[in-house]
């Protein structure tokens, strides 16, 4: 109940930010640029208009992940209205897991807008609509999103707005790169190989999520992707999370 | 039944860094025992003492009020005792409950300093949330919200946005979170401050309200008079400390301290060597203000006064005031650091 009214309250405060609004509008606009870009891509405009659309799904779910996500513990502590919260029946982990949830919620509204704003392009362009590739590849983003979102949490939690904002994008760019930080690896001596393999361990496995190229081509993953992908994305921010709630529990409000 | 601030409870066990779970006194709504908190700078490692060994019972249903100056530690004991900050030792309960248990804020409502709210919602849709976070159904909460809101003098404007609340309203805003949801124990720090005189007045109506209604009310404010017309008891705060607790009943039963004589037309320049120290005066322009200890002694400075000439334009008998017990206690605190200091140079 508790973790429900938090969710609801961090869901309003996203939705009725004025970066939320502008991100859908600029994403939207940058998928009906893809238009002007066809006539350099040989016929392949359906290919770059799903790849560029789904990529915006996650490009700009990110920005706001980083812009509202990555200050929203940090902004209440800051504004010291996290003191009405905390003050009242609330156990700390509960109020983080709201704050994730509510930010989740807010994500997946923009997801599904932006997902909703490609299918009208590709109808629009082709005549056709994808709708299966676009939706898998709109699913495996908010999945994606959502792993993100702990961890702008988590940040959130311990440090300042703009550093917090900095780990996000730190561990977003490492957390893409991390199959190749694996390939990687494999040139090294054994101890530092091992060493790097728990690095590329710890972030998250981003390439995991990225399905764009297949929708690109009008294909879906297997079944057994999206379930492991799903409990992949629950085990980590539950993780995530959880160490944010230890850490959050010590934090003193002066 | 005993409800000293001192003695007779078991003391923590100064070895443990937490608030400890132990069993408070039923009786008392809020207690704390030897709440200690020290702040220690993160980069020159400098401790600084907020609290220290601080004892607090307030009895249930009675308004107690802390009163000291800017850094005595209200807030800090307020914090601790709402879960936002933690003590460095010492252990506190509120209705028998630890309070490192989150169950000890079930009955608990809170109005921090200078409040602050989410700019993006109405008045009614936070009341409702902080309604529903503190335990209230959401029907309930809703009910509640809106009931309060208007009771708080709010209701004309129930679509406004936080952001374009005055500091007033905001204040009034809090004082409705604190209450809407029937809290047994209320802590209200500096409820006053920020609001005009109609504003106070809604504030001190609320506070009475409350106590009629059985609701312990612990509150901090500068504002003397004020607190002497609220309290039951206060207890003034010097340097992290309890310097001493009143109880407004017994101060309203004592009888005339100090009276004060008003007179002009011979100047009396100085007092008699045998009542140095019992007469204080004063000029302001043509006036002389004498300020007699006692009423007897009185009698015989009128009586002196009228022989010199002197046209008496009142006479005041002066009871003891909060402020007067007060200043003469943060004295008495500025005296003995005084004395500390002096004995620690002449000890080195």
């Amino acid at each position: 109940m508790i973790v429900v009214v938090l969710a609801q309250n961090t869901f309003r405060e996203v939705v009725r930010d004025k970066v939320l609004l502008g991100t859908v509008a600029f994403g939207l606009a940058l998928m009906l640029l893809t238009r002007l870009l066809s006539p350099l891509v040989l016929g392949e405009d359906l290919r770059l208009t799903v790849d560029l659309g789904l990529s915006s799904v996650t490009g700009f779910g990110m920005l706001i992940v980083v812009m509202v996500g990555a200050s929203l513990v940090g902004k209440e502590i800051d504004r010291r209205t996290i003191y009405n919260l905390l003050s009242r029946p609330v156990a700390r982990p509960l109020y983080l897991v709201g704050k994730w949830m509510g930010l989740c919620a807010a994500l997946w509204v923009v997801a599904l807008m932006l997902g909703a704003g490609l299918q009208a392009i590709l109808l629009w362009i082709a005549g056709t609509s994808r709708l299966l590739p676009v939706l898998s590849g709109i699913y495996m983003a908010g999945l994606e999103l959502m792993v993100m979102a702990s961890l702008a949490v988590l940040f959130s939690a311990l440090s300042t707005p703009v550093l917090s904002a900095l780990y996000t994008v730190a561990f977003f760019c490492a957390g893409s790169w991390s199959y190749d930080l694996r390939l990687f690896a494999a040139k090294f001596p054994p101890v530092l190989a091992s060493t790097i393999e728990v690095v590329a361990g710890i972030l998250p496995n981003l390439p995991l999520f990225n399905v764009r190229t297949l929708a690109a081509d009008g294909l879906s993953p297997p079944p057994f992707h999206f379930a492991f992908a799903t409990l992949y994305a629950l085990l980590y921010a539950g993780c995530v999370l959880s160490l944010a709630a230890i850490a959050f529990e010590t934090r003193e409000f002066k | 039944m005993t409800r000293s601030l001192s003695g007779g409870a078991p003391r923590p066990d100064p070895g443990r860094p937490r608030v400890q779970n132990a069993t408070g006194d039923p009786d008392a709504a809020i207690r704390a025992r030897g709440l200690s908190k020290v702040y220690r700078s993160q980069w020159t490692l400098k401790r600084t003492v907020a609290l220290a060994d601080l004892d607090l019972e307030v009895r249930r249903g009675e308004v107690f009020g802390c009163l000291g100056p800017n850094g005595a530690g209200k807030t800090t004991t307020f914090k601790i005792l709402t879960g936002l900050l933690r003590a460095t030792r010492g252990a506190a309960w509120i209705m028998g409950v630890p309070i490192g248990d989150v169950a000890s804020r079930r009955p608990l409502g809170f109005l921090p300093e200078q409040p602050y709210f989410y700019d993006y919602l109405t008045g009614h849709e936070y009341l409702a949330m902080v309604g529903q976070l503190s335990g209230l159904q959401r029907h309930d909460a809703d009910t509640r919200a809106r009931r309060w809101f208007e009771r708080v003098g709010l209701g004309h404007r129930p679509r406004l946005m936080l952001r374009k609340y005055s500091k007033g309203m905001l204040q009034r805003l809090g004082l409705a979170a604190a209450l809407l949801h029937d809290p047994e124990v209320v802590i209200l720090d500096e409820p006053m401050s920020g609001l005009d005189p109609f504003g106070r007045r809604d504030v001190r109506e609320l506070i009475q309200e409350q106590r009629a209604s059985g609701v312990t009310v612990l509150f901090s404010s500068h504002i003397l008079p004020d607190a002497e017309m609220l309290c039951d008891r206060a207890a003034l705060l010097f340097g992290g400390r309890v310097q001493r607790v009143i109880t407004l009943g017994e101060l309203q039963k004592q009888g005339i301290q100090h009276v004060e004589i008003r007179l002009e037309g011979a100047p009396i320049l100085e007092v008699p060597p045998p009542w140095s120290g019992r007469v204080e005066r004063e000029a302001h322009g043509a006036e002389t203000v004498l300020r007699v200890e006692g009423a007897d002694l009185a009698q015989d400075v009128l009586r002196w006064v009228m022989e010199r000439g002197a046209r008496v334009l009142a006479v005041e008998p002066q009871r003891g005031s909060l402020e007067g017990l007060f200043i003469a206690a943060a004295r008495q605190v500025d005296a003995s650091g005084r004395d500390g200091e002096d004995s620690q140079r002449r000890s080195a």
